[in-house]
């Protein structure tokens, strides 16, 4: 998988927002709000090719948690994602 | 000739022959004039023969509806081309060559004085302001007891229809903007909202400023209701109601700073609304507790 071009983080209070910025997107009005954690993962494989085992071993990483733990958070994470359409298969 | 106009404290100078009838269409623009100055953000010169362009490359065509203006973006000869008609399917009737740094435009009318003069001066006005702490928004906005309140929403949503049931059923309302008011993150941080020389069609062109009280989204609906939104849908109701090319990325930075700024500070609604006295009431009653 990859994330999107055109789609940029931005930091908003505490929260995030993923905002179509860029000229690959033709839906200039798409925006998908993230949260800290998937904020952190998008920051880390934005642009760069991944699978689901890359988001798990970075959440293990980041926030000491079990491989169990960090899979509950990715798995509906990554139906997020795709159901945006802000990742590519 | 040239004359020098202030816009919510932005100048910008207008050079044009004088006894060119394009003057006649800066009437909406007299309350905004002020001496000249080297301080202005932006020249937009008339031109009366149009350089060569068949070199030009095409970056986007940006339209927002079949009614709605396209804007054909182009880069030419290290400068900004835009080519612009008033309808999504309609000839180009004007052209604006502008430096990438949008402090000097030049631009060509063949069709109506009036929609290209003021589009050319909206477009560069908000396109120079970008990194200033300020937008140039899409909204009415009415003013009561010193605060102003801006009621955005999709053309044809009800903006200027919901001033107006303020104005007839709310004591001591009035219409500070009912189209393009200015936005400004003031240094201490206080949101204020500008008249401009852009009103749509209703002629309201005032050099006047309020502080924000609110921010309401409207949505056509069979019956009025209304909450207040959450950071991120603000933000997104906000990004839909101003202008500018969000792809030139320091545009984008100065809309984003202004943008959080605007949406933590002050409150944003949705309301859901009829065309009636009890949305006006509705709103103003939890809009300005």
């Amino acid at each position: 998988m990859k994330t999107r071009k055109g789609f940029v983080l931005r930091s908003l209070g505490r929260e995030y927002i993923l905002v179509a910025e860029g000229l690959e997107v033709t839906d200039a009005n798409k925006m998908l709000s993230l949260n800290e954690s998937a904020a952190f993962l998008w920051k880390a494989v934005e642009g760069k090719e991944f699978d689901t085992d890359t988001l798990i071993n970075l959440l293990m990483e980041e926030y000491g948690i079990s491989r169990e733990v960090a899979e509950k958070d990715v798995t509906p994470l990554l139906q997020i994602w795709k159901n945006a359409a802000v990742i590519t298969d | 000739m040239k004359r020098t106009y202030q816009v919510a404290g932005h100048k910008f100078a207008v050079v044009m022959p004088d006894e060119n009838k394009a003057w006649d269409e800066m009437i909406p623009y007299q309350p905004f004039v002020c001496e000249d100055a080297d301080d202005a953000l932006f020249t937009a010169e008339l031109l009366d023969v149009m350089p060569d362009i068949s070199d030009k490359q095409k970056v986007i065509v940006c339209c927002d509806g079949a009614d709605m203006p396209r804007v054909e973006l182009y880069e030419w000869q290290g400068q900004w081309l835009m080519e612009i008609a008033p309808l999504m399917e309609a000839p180009i009737r004007f052209y604006i060559i502008s430096d990438k740094a949008f402090s000097k435009a030049q631009f060509r009318v063949l069709g109506s004085l009036r929609f290209s003069v003021n589009t050319v001066l909206m477009m560069m006005y908000a396109f120079a302001t970008a990194r200033k702490n300020t937008l140039l928004m899409h909204a009415s906005v009415t003013v009561r007891e010193g605060k102003g309140y801006l009621f955005l929403g999709r053309s044809g949503t009800g903006k200027s229809t919901h001033s107006q049931l303020w104005i007839k059923n709310i004591e001591g309302c009035s219409l500070l903007n009912d189209d393009n008011p200015i936005l400004r993150v003031m240094e201490n941080g206080e949101i204020r909202v500008f008249g401009s020389p852009w009103s749509g069609k209703t002629p309201c062109y005032k050099n006047d400023n309020v502080p924000v009280g609110a921010f309401v989204n409207l949505r056509q609906a069979k019956k009025n209701a209304i909450r207040r939104l959450s950071l991120p849908e603000a933000y997104a109701a906000m990004c839909m109601s101003f202008s500018g090319y969000r792809f030139i990325r320091e545009m984008a930075d100065g809309f984003h700073a202004t943008n959080e700024k605007v949406v933590s500070t002050v409150p944003f609604y949705l309301l859901e609304c009829l065309p009636d006295a009890e949305a006006a009431w509705l709103c103003h009653n939890t809009v300005t507790q």
